[in-house]
């Protein structure tokens, strides 16, 4: 189980998080949504170790590189797609290569190895970055937006590859994403932002059906035009 | 047409005074700028990437040092270095370690700024995809210079650059003495005053030639590898 207690982030005196507490059960997928500047980015960052809350506690996996994170817009790091991936890994990783190669054929990668990774489009460094967090067993997945440039077939890779992972590993997801219909297809919960604050949270399903929250409703109703 | 045939008969002569200048120059501008380098590049790290008190402050300092006026580095030198002065002990004064130290002056904040500027371009997007894996902080530093490589070789250009090229500074600290400190620009000045202009052009020429060898040297680096 994996706690937040009394987080908050203010910048320039705007208070962008205010989160009085938030448990996440393990092995669980969580869909993070909200409208553009509710706190999905800053609260996903907050838990990766990038931003620093101004307050809170947090009680997340401790060992290093249990927690991943995916950025909205990942690095490719100007080296092979190989070594892109394998940079994940320790040195005392056992057959880094033979895992990588692994992970990026779950992203329908492994033919694009050699290929310099600073030179791929937005779409497959995105389909990258994930191989190179799911190279490794992770106890916390945090992903914001991770599919948001990939095509229609680059999306449908990512998200099988996401399942199975989860299957294999048992790991917790919390994923921010802008598609209602990725979220309905990928996750159990969902946890809904609205200018920093959580308003609604619980299973995804019940949610969608039947939002009590008026900022949910008014939300969802935008998808439903 | 007589100069040039006079200065390429020394160049292909390889004149022995000729042969001593480029030598002096040599040492004394690698040597200022690998000092510089190594003072600079750090700094430039830490100011592009960290988030400290009077962040800001030191890197204003350090853009208006950027513009420092040879002469005046080579006074403020010439003044620490003179007998009278707090290191005037050390009795470097009208020599190569001098003229270095007057360099080294001189290019440190101009290395400083441009590392600073083109880490903090890079060291956002770097730093926030190591974390996400769970790189650690020096290993990701290590990274964020990997990534700024072939700027990293313009920087160190620009400072060798400043170095061969500069006269006021190495002029009052060297004293341009002959056969110990006079350098290519010092000796293009002294000659061509002397209305020598035979040694002047041929010492242009070596100018234009190191610069295109180290160019050529510094696209070879440049050049990214998958």
């Amino acid at each position: 189980m994996m706690e937040l207690v009394s987080l908050s982030k203010t910048y320039q005196g705007r208070r962008v998080l205010n989160i009085p507490a938030l448990t996440l059960l393990e092995g669980q997928t969580y869909a993070l949504l909200g409208a553009n500047g509710s706190g999905k980015s800053t609260l996903l960052r907050i838990l990766a170790g990038v931003l620093v809350p101004d307050a809170g506690r947090m009680r997340l996996p401790e060992e290093s590189g249990q927690v991943g994170y995916l950025p909205q817009r990942p690095y490719g790091f100007q080296r092979s797609v190989l070594k892109n991936v394998t940079m994940a890994l320790s040195s005392s990783y056992p057959r880094p290569e033979e895992a990588a190669l692994a992970a990026l054929g779950r992203v329908g990668m492994e033919n694009m190895a050699r290929e310099n990774g600073s030179r791929l489009s937005g779409g497959e460094t995105q389909r990258m970055a994930f191989a190179r967090m799911i190279v490794r067993p992770r106890k916390l997945l945090l992903l914001d937006e991770p599919t948001s440039a990939t095509d229609i077939a680059g999306n449908d890779l990512v998200e099988a590859a996401l399942l199975e992972y989860q299957r294999e590993t048992g790991c917790t997801v919390l994923m921010a994403t802008h598609s209602l219909a990725q979220a309905a297809r990928l996750c159990r919960r969902m946890i809904f932002l609205h200018r920093g604050e959580i308003v609604a949270e619980g299973p995804i399903r019940q949610l969608l059906d039947a939002p009590e929250d008026p900022h949910l409703r008014e939300f969802l109703a935008h998808w439903r035009i | 047409m007589e100069v040039f045939a006079e200065a390429l008969g020394l160049l292909f002569g390889a004149d022995w005074e000729l042969r001593q200048i480029l030598w002096v120059t040599l040492k004394m501008s690698l040597s200022s700028t690998a000092i510089a380098v190594c003072i600079g590049v750090p700094l430039g790290v830490l100011l592009g990437t960290g988030k400290f008190r009077g962040r800001k402050l030191i890197l204003k300092i350090i853009h208006t040092l950027m513009g420092l006026p040879p002469v005046v580095a080579g006074l403020i030198v010439f003044l620490l270095l003179s007998r009278s002065g707090p290191l005037g002990s050390l009795r470097l004064l009208f020599s190569v370690p001098a003229m270095v130290i007057a360099q080294v002056v001189l290019i440190t904040p101009i290395v400083t700024g441009l590392t600073s500027s083109m880490v903090s371009a890079k060291a956002p997007a770097v730093m926030e995809t190591a974390a996400g894996i769970g790189l650690s902080r020096s290993r990701t530093l290590w990274l964020i210079l990997r990534e700024c490589r072939p700027q990293l070789v313009s920087v160190v250009l620009t400072g060798f650059g400043r170095a061969i090229s500069e006269v006021g500074a190495v002029q009052l600290v060297g004293g341009n003495v002959q056969y110990k400190t006079r350098v290519m620009t010092t000796t293009i000045m002294l000659e061509t005053n002397k209305g020598n202009f035979g040694l002047a052009v041929a010492l242009g020429i070596l100018l234009l030639l190191i610069a295109f060898v180290i160019n050529a040297l510094a696209g070879k680096l440049q050049e990214e590898r998958p």
